[in-house]
């Protein structure tokens, strides 16, 4: 049974449809990348899953359970999904530190100390423990990424979902994202990615979701999305230079 | 008697008046982080009884406020003490103001922050006390050293409820030796020493809790 299932979702923002029946599953342990042009979705896709935004109909199964039941609790639900936004949206007036104790202190009612030591593992883990006292605007862009990232871990999530993650880093960065989210997925953490940045797509996914217009057009290799897909749109997208002359 | 001696007469009344100030400021500031977060909680319902408070007591003079709490209260059967007579005209007054300064610093909390503590799973009040009102403190610094100068300055009111704060004290002297000039010369320096202790006090925590790019400084 996939860890999500989603069934045709759509979300309607007044008259504007944004997602249009979207259908897909996300298995245990899997990282799975959804990319499309700006404006298609894949944002809403995201926050829908979270119920950030409420969606307008279809359903949403997290590990069996309808998350648009009127029983569920929102904010359980909301703690089992690591969220990681575009950009980063640490807290400013927190350490490092202070970023990842504040869940495990708030939601999970640890003691400091305790709040303090799972924080830590996880910031040596992502390679972060030494600026453990600085503020958010002391570090770099790829360290707010990191420390965003240990946030969401230090949770416990059952699956981590990025949102545009490169968008705010330099294009050298993308390598070393990528690196972590293929080391993440190896370790066992079920990722979900938004993006529409195509050299990061290659280097953690072999299949992707292309979403356009609130529809999931195709579901292939990054491969045959360039070179054999019928719509010269998609191949564009997907970077075939026949198609974008 | 020289103007030294004159200072230490004063003086007397000098615990009265940062008493009434310390009281209005706290009440002032209570007052303030509720209107302010009971309307950032976005409870729909309570914004026109907040925007009638804000309206209302930012309108009335502290003086009729005072009187109506103090003298008028009675009249009803509701017996005032001085202080707390204070507190519900100066300190009262001093929130409505305060609710505004406030509501303008929570507006540049980023709204990035706030959604990502949504997306946590963090209720809406956990947001207000753990997110919003810490970063807003920091950003509200010079609005609230102007809203405690004012209360300070405010403060002689209290002389008119018989509390015997330092121009109570004044008056009393210069009935007695006649020496006005001095003594209110003398009056001014103390208003002016108990201002710079206050401004240095709220320094040194703007100074404590300051964070690298957040704030004013």
């Amino acid at each position: 049974m996939a860890l999500i299932q989603i069934r045709n979702l759509v979300k309607k923002f007044g008259t504007h449809t944004v997602l249009d029946g979207v259908n897909f599953d996300l298995q245990k342990g899997e990282m799975k990348v959804v990319m499309g042009p700006s404006g298609c979705g894949k944002s809403t896709l995201l926050r829908c899953i979270n119920r950030l935004v409420e969606p307008t109909s279809g359903t949403i199964l997290v590990r069996d359970q309808d998350i648009m039941g009127p029983e569920v609790d929102v904010r359980a639900l909301r703690q089992s999904i690591g969220f990681v936004f575009q950009q980063f949206a640490l807290y400013r007036h927190l350490t490092v530190l202070g970023n990842v104790v504040l869940g495990l202190r708030k939601l999970r009612g640890m003691s400091r100390a305790e709040a303090e030591a799972q924080a830590l593992f996880q910031l040596n883990h992502l390679e972060m423990a030494d600026h453990r006292d600085k503020y958010p605007s002391q570090i770099s862009g790829g360290q707010k990424q990191r420390v965003a990232i240990a946030r969401a871990l230090a949770m416990d999530p059952a699956v981590v979902v990025f949102d545009e993650p490169t968008s705010a880093l330099d294009p050298v960065m993308v390598r070393e994202v990528a690196e972590l989210f293929n080391r993440l997925n190896q370790e066992g953490v079920t990722l979900l990615c938004v993006t529409h940045d195509l050299a990061l797509a290659s280097q953690i996914a072999k299949r992707v979701i292309f979403l356009d217009q609130g529809v999931i057009r195709a579901d292939d290799t990054l491969e045959n999305l360039a070179k054999h897909h019928p719509n010269a749109q998609v191949r564009a997208f997907f970077g075939d230079k026949e198609a974008q002359s | 008697m020289n103007f030294f001696e004159i200072v230490a007469q004063l003086a007397q009344g000098l615990v009265s008046t940062v008493v009434v100030t310390l009281v209005c400021s706290g009440t002032g500031m209570g007052v303030g982080l509720t209107v302010a977060g009971l309307r950032r909680m976005g409870y729909a319902h309570l914004v026109p009884l907040l925007d009638g408070f804000t309206y209302i007591f930012r309108g009335v003079p502290v003086l009729v406020l005072l009187f109506l709490v103090y003298f008028g209260l009675p009249s009803v059967g509701i017996k005032v003490g001085p202080l707390l007579a204070m507190a519900l005209s100066l300190g009262l007054i001093a929130g409505a103001y305060l609710a505004e300064v406030f509501r303008g610093a929570l507006d540049s909390v980023e709204a990035s922050e706030i959604l990502a503590a949504e997306a946590m799973g963090m209720s809406r009040l956990q947001i207000l006390t753990s997110i919003e009102f810490p970063q807003m403190l920091r950003l509200a610094v010079p609005g609230m050293i102007n809203e405690f100068t004012s209360i300070l300055k405010y403060s002689p009111f209290a002389y008119t409820v018989g509390i015997a704060e330092i121009t109570k004290q004044a008056m009393t002297l210069t009935a007695t030796t006649l020496r006005g000039i001095e003594i209110y010369i003398a009056v001014g320096v103390l208003y002016f020493l108990i201002y710079r202790i206050l401004l240095a006090g709220v320094h040194f925590l703007e100074k404590r809790y300051q964070v690298p790019g957040l704030g004013t400084t």
